[in-house]
């Protein structure tokens, strides 16, 4: 590989992710998502002394003891429905976007191979999506900290850690939360191959999510629910119990690879052998 | 992408030719995930054989070693679906049906930890000595139990050996393998018969199977299946069969994974988080009762598993039992059921601590006494209208290991027997 096809690479990226984070659109999902926490530590802020204190899903009861709680439970609330959406807007406008707006076949004019156009299109596709994660994280922790500050954390188990031990485990549920959504990206991604309308992958994307937890919740499925894309997605609360088993998050993670191996190789095979006429 | 408009047919299969990588892909992500099982099932353990005699004499012999492991449970009682979903979180009342998952700590001695796991929640039950814990994570209350003073005197002069039987008993406990199979070893000659199955792995350890065969034909319980480590003698799974299903067990704990060393000492302490509800219960020491599991502990300790005193002897008032075993029925009379839905603590807590014909039914009760403290999840009437059935003797439940009938005069019938048998006695 020469010098300058090594300096392709790092440009191509730069333009991608500057045309990923320049999109109004795509701004605007990442401003809403930062919203979730922010109207959340409000409301329990306000309503922390009166009879609906304490009611609610999850961990919303701990966040008034712990700022920190308020980065769990907005993932939590967001990881069903808006984490999903996210990633399926993000991946699937990324190749049909491109063959809608007639911009694709420019792109495959220039000297530069589709497996490296796919690529850098996912890398940005992945970019976007933890920069949500991490955003919703960042402004949660802001937001908590300021509200009902940060202190000693107690985890599900009933036991108490030093908040800096608590600060770690919470940095991992983040970090386990954004690569959860890997598996989705790589569906999202061959959707978009599949078209050259953008919102069809779009919802495909988000359908597959939903799907998948619909039938993560059907009793006689129990067989199939360890390979479901959506059903190690919680498992990120093994951060919060007093005996981290890596064996249980490993797991997840293992099953996120395999559907990123299934679906980038689907989307990769798609890519190249597709006749793109616009 | 289509055929018919490819001008060369060599470059129409050269285009194809890429989907052979997801194909490849897709089977090599099969094969990684779909053989470790298939492995790990075919090889069966390979052990120098045992009777029935000698495995029941090394389990009973066995120094008690610390562990460290997750548990499945399963239940197949054949009760309606009940309003528990993961929703609700980790709550005791999911071992009524399906599957759970717990963890187990134990340091082998007076010291355990044992969590049942849900959707980003955990209740956990930690003993430590005299004192017991339950902290729920989803009402983010501790209930700390400590043994009255009769009881702690008792525990202060039982030796180590024999302390197990003065723990304070927890309201809504945990189950875990080895409870289990000691429950159904120790009085495994009395009543059963018992044989020796062909080796098993549990948890990718080697076992010995004891297999338990009530003498009689009269109860619901076909056969309790226990797996046995080969090196340490720590029961590893238990499968209790009913007559009403020969396919799969009705109710099952294994480990799905155990390893014998040493917990962390920080995973057996326990103390109140901050901000969390906490209540006092000073769990009293039953006379009898007390003493019969002393006795037991006792006698446990000497090997000589055959002499189990006589529960009949040491019933608390108002409790008869017909038949004795596995068939045995127990009623009890004058409960309060209406009290009982209310969520009334102290009458709950009585029946439960009544010592009940076989130990499956005592395990039972105790999985349906209500919540232990007025303050319930689940409105408890509600879930008794679910669970039983409208006869001319009353209300009856009948699952597949247990059945429970209550009369309207206040006596409540229970057994591992059909629901005929106690209608019988009614």
């Amino acid at each position: 590989m020469s010098h300058a096809e090594l300096g392709v690479w790092p440009r191509m990226l730069r333009a991608e992710l500057r045309l990923v984070f320049g999109r109004r659109r795509n701004l605007a999902l990442l401003a809403g998502l930062a919203a979730v926490p922010v109207i959340l530590g409000l409301v329990v802020f306000a309503t922390q002394d009166s009879a609906l204190a304490g009611q609610g899903p999850g961990f919303l009861a701990r966040i008034t003891g712990n700022g920190l709680f308020l980065v769990v439970t907005a993932l939590f609330l967001c990881l069903p429905f808006l984490l999903p959406l996210t990633t399926g807007i993000a991946s699937g406008d990324a190749i049909a976007g491109e063959a809608s707006g007639g911009t694709l076949r420019y792109l495959l004019t220039l000297p530069v191979p589709r497996t490296r156009l796919l690529a850098v299109k996912a890398v940005a596709t992945l970019a976007f999506v933890a920069s949500a994660v991490l955003g919703i994280a960042l402004v949660a922790s802001v937001t908590g900290a300021a509200l009902f500050g940060v202190g000693d954390l107690a985890l599900l188990s009933g036991t108490t850690i030093p908040a800096s031990a608590g600060m770690a485990r919470v940095a991992g549920v983040v970090a386990y939360v954004a690569l959860s959504l890997t598996g989705l990206v790589a569906v999202g991604l061959f959707f978009s191959t599949l078209t050259e309308v953008p919102v069809g992958a779009m919802a495909a994307t988000v359908v597959v999510a939903v799907v998948s937890a619909v039938l993560d919740s059907l009793p006689q499925l129990a067989s199939i629910h360890p390979a479901l894309l959506t059903h190690h997605w919680f498992d990120f609360a093994e951060f919060l119990r007093v005996e981290v088993d890596w064996g249980v998050l490993g797991q997840g993670l293992a099953v996120q690879a395999a559907w990123v191996a299934v679906f980038g190789a689907l989307a990769w095979s798609r890519f190249v052998t597709a006749d793109v006429t616009s | 992408m289509s055929t018919s408009d490819a001008p060369v047919r060599s470059s129409s299969l050269r285009s194809r030719a890429p989907w052979a990588v997801p194909v490849g892909v897709a089977v090599a992500v099969a094969a990684a995930f779909g053989a470790p099982p298939l492995l790990a099932a075919a090889g069966d353990a390979d052990l120098p054989d045992v009777t029935a005699e000698e495995l029941l004499a090394r389990v009973a012999a066995a120094e008690p070693v610390p562990v460290t492991g997750t548990v499945v449970y399963t239940a197949r009682l054949g009760l309606p679906e009940l309003p528990v979903s993961e929703a609700t979180g980790a709550d005791p009342l999911v071992l009524l049906g399906g599957s759970s998952t717990l963890r187990v700590w134990s340091d082998g001695g007076e010291r355990s930890r044992v969590s049942l796991l849900g959707t980003a929640s955990e209740y956990s039950v930690v003993h430590d000595g005299p004192e017991a814990w339950t902290y729920s994570s989803v009402d983010d209350e501790v209930v700390h139990y400590t043994l009255d003073a009769e009881g702690r005197a008792r525990y202060d002069a039982a030796a180590e050996k024999a302390r197990d039987g003065v723990r304070p008993e927890v309201a809504e406990g945990l189950p875990t393998p080895e409870e289990l199979a000691r429950t159904a070893l120790t009085r495994a000659e009395e009543h059963s018969t018992v044989s020796v199955d062909a080796p098993t792995t549990v948890a990718g350890r080697p076992a010995y199977q004891a297999v338990v065969t009530p003498r009689t034909s009269g109860t619901l319980v076909d056969r309790v299946v226990v797996a046995v480590d080969h090196e340490t003698s720590a029961p590893l799974r238990v499968q209790v069969w009913s007559t009403q299903d020969p396919d799969v067990p009705a109710l099952e704990i294994g480990f799905t994974d155990v390893s014998f060393s040493a917990p962390d000492a920080g995973v057996l302490e326990f103390s109140a988080p901050a901000g969390a509800e906490q209540r006092e219960v000073v769990v009293p020491t039953p006379p009898d009762a007390a003493d019969a599991e002393r006795l037991a502990q006792e006698r446990l300790s000497d090997l000589d598993l055959t002499e189990v005193p006589d529960p009949t002897e040491l019933l608390p008032p108002g409790v008869t039992v017909t038949g004795e075993g596995w068939d045995a029925v127990t009623e009890v009379a004058g409960v309060d059921v209406a009290a009982l839905l209310a969520g009334d603590a102290a009458s709950a807590d009585e029946l439960g601590e009544r010592v009940i014909g076989s130990e499956r039914a005592q395990e039972l009760i105790g999985e349906f006494r209500g919540d232990g403290g007025g303050e319930l999840d689940l409105d408890v009437s509600v879930l008794y209208e679910q669970l039983t059935t409208e006869v001319p003797e009353g209300r009856l439940l009948s699952s597949t290991l247990l059945s429970v009938l209550v009369t309207p005069d206040g006596r409540v019938l229970v057994g591992a027997v059909p629901a005929a048998t106690l209608l019988g006695l009614a």
